[in-house]
């Protein structure tokens, strides 16, 4: 399992319409976890113009993602995708940490 | 003054008005009784009882994000809680079982959490571990701090005009012997009940206070049997992690359209599809008073186990609190309990006991 994570071409292509649509130029991604969701935790996923000091920083396909320390002991080895079309979830955080995940799948356990 | 120091000082005030600490190893430092169960379980019935119930933990958790992660870990919606006012709210795991029964108050400038005795640094460890970004702080409080209950149908003329009309998990604040104390109403034995928080070096001074304004002092025989009376379930006997809040009973802090919470869909799905196995209620027996963990037969077959057993005074007999499958769990069934070579027969009952004797 690699010890990173990841963001495909066409998740980085979505997020950087996202954030021109919204006027962001210098801008990161910033991927984290928080409490809650059926299965305890869920994922969030937003638009940071600058990193944190204690953030993990990693850049792939054009794109900076921000984890913070505590979010990345749950995600790493996570990539992010983006499933489209009439039945697309938008973003998609494939885990390989997570045992078990809640009916509509945007919660996870480890 | 240590914390040490002032429970001791808070014992030595409940031994000069009768208390005897006999129930040994287990015991939740509540007295046994102050030299007269009876007439103490008379005064939570009829009057007003006094209950040191400092064992109960109590965190202090402030920060911005302090209801709206609460309200994602636990059963209830906490979310639009207002100062001065609460809610009983369950910790779930994400398979649907109890972490714990909490009481969360208001008091505006901060949450003050009320957990079962002895489990305050487990509810701490486990808000710290779904705590990710969050402006939270949590504080634990229980040494540095006492809980006094007021309880029974007097007990609010016992803490003053202050707390007349609160509803339950409702908080005020209440000046007593020139001290600014804390009320918050709770209900803990299944009747009308009062938690006073105080300083803990306040605790013996609040306590004598009380009982000036006629609050009876009650030990732990009474309490119990006030409690199991009222079928209300307790940690390490009733609540755990072997149970999920709809066989514990605790419908009444679940919110079905809150949203997601930490095991939200199995609490949903046992619901939605009546999935629920046991569920508890009371056995009166003929005989004598069966042991905790005895399990319970009908017509040959395990059908469950006692989880509390207590004389009942309103009965006048033994009656337990127990798990007994769905299957069976109705009003009327004769069963038969066994504890060890004894065997006792009862029958199952709702609870709260509708009618209680004086």
């Amino acid at each position: 399992m690699p010890l990173t994570i990841s963001i495909s071409e066409k998740a980085a292509k979505k997020a950087r319409e996202f954030a021109q649509k919204n006027e962001h130029e210098e801008f990161g991604l910033r991927v984290g976890v928080k409490g809650g969701g059926c299965s305890g935790l869920t994922y969030t996923l937003s638009i940071d113009a600058d990193s944190r000091p204690e953030d993990k920083v990693i850049e792939e396909n054009g794109i900076k993602l921000f984890i913070d320390k505590k979010s990345y002991v749950f995600l790493a080895g996570t990539v992010l995708e983006y499933s489209d079309g009439l039945n697309g979830k938008g973003f998609v955080f494939n885990n390989p940490n997570a045992k078990s995940v809640c009916g509509c799948g945007t919660s996870f356990s480890v | 003054m240590t914390p040490s120091t002032t429970a001791s000082i808070l014992r030595d005030a409940q031994a000069k008005a009768g208390a005897e600490f006999d129930r040994g190893e287990g015991s939740l430092a509540l007295p046994a009784h102050f030299g007269d169960a009876a007439r103490e379980y008379h005064a939570a019935r009829q009057a007003a009882a006094l209950l040191d119930h400092s064992t109960f933990g109590r965190l202090r958790i402030t920060g911005a994000d302090a209801l709206d992660l609460l309200n994602r870990l636990s059963t209830n919606k906490l979310i639009d809680m207002q100062p001065g006012h609460g809610a009983g709210t369950v910790l779930t795991t994400n398979k649907g079982r109890i972490v714990d029964l909490l009481v969360v108050a208001n008091l505006g400038e901060e949450l003050l959490v009320i957990t079962s005795p002895g489990t305050q640094e487990r509810v701490a460890e486990w808000i710290d571990l779904y705590t990710f970004g969050e402006d939270i702080a949590v504080e634990d409080v229980t040494q540095s701090s006492s809980l006094l209950s007021v309880v029974g149908p007097q007990a609010a003329d016992a803490l003053g005009e202050a707390v007349a009309g609160l509803e339950r998990f409702d908080s005020t604040d209440v000046e007593l012997g020139g001290r600014p104390l804390k009320v918050i109403r709770t209900d803990a034995l299944g009747i009308a009940g009062y938690d006073v928080v105080a300083p803990a070096e306040h605790a013996a001074s609040v306590w004598l206070d009380l009982a000036d304004r006629g609050a009876v002092p009650v030990g732990d025989i009474a309490a119990e049997a006030v409690r199991v009376e009222q079928g209300v379930p307790r940690y390490g006997r009733e609540l755990g992690e072997d149970y999920n809040p709809h066989e514990a009973g605790l419908l009444p802090f679940i919110s079905f359209d809150k949203g997601c919470y930490i095991g939200q869909e199995v609490v949903v799905r046992l619901n939605t599809y009546r999935k629920v196995q046991k569920r508890l209620m009371g056995i009166a027996f003929d005989g004598e008073m069966p042991d905790n963990d005895a399990l319970v037969e009908a017509d040959g077959k395990q059908v469950g186990f006692i989880t509390s057993a207590v004389d009942s005074p309103a009965l006048g007999r033994p009656l337990a609190l127990a798990y007994v499958r769905t299957a069976h769990a109705e009003a009327g069934l004769a069963v038969e309990v066994r504890s060890g070579s004894r065997t006792t027969s009862g029958v199952t009952l709702e609870l709260p006991l509708s009618a209680c004797a004086d």
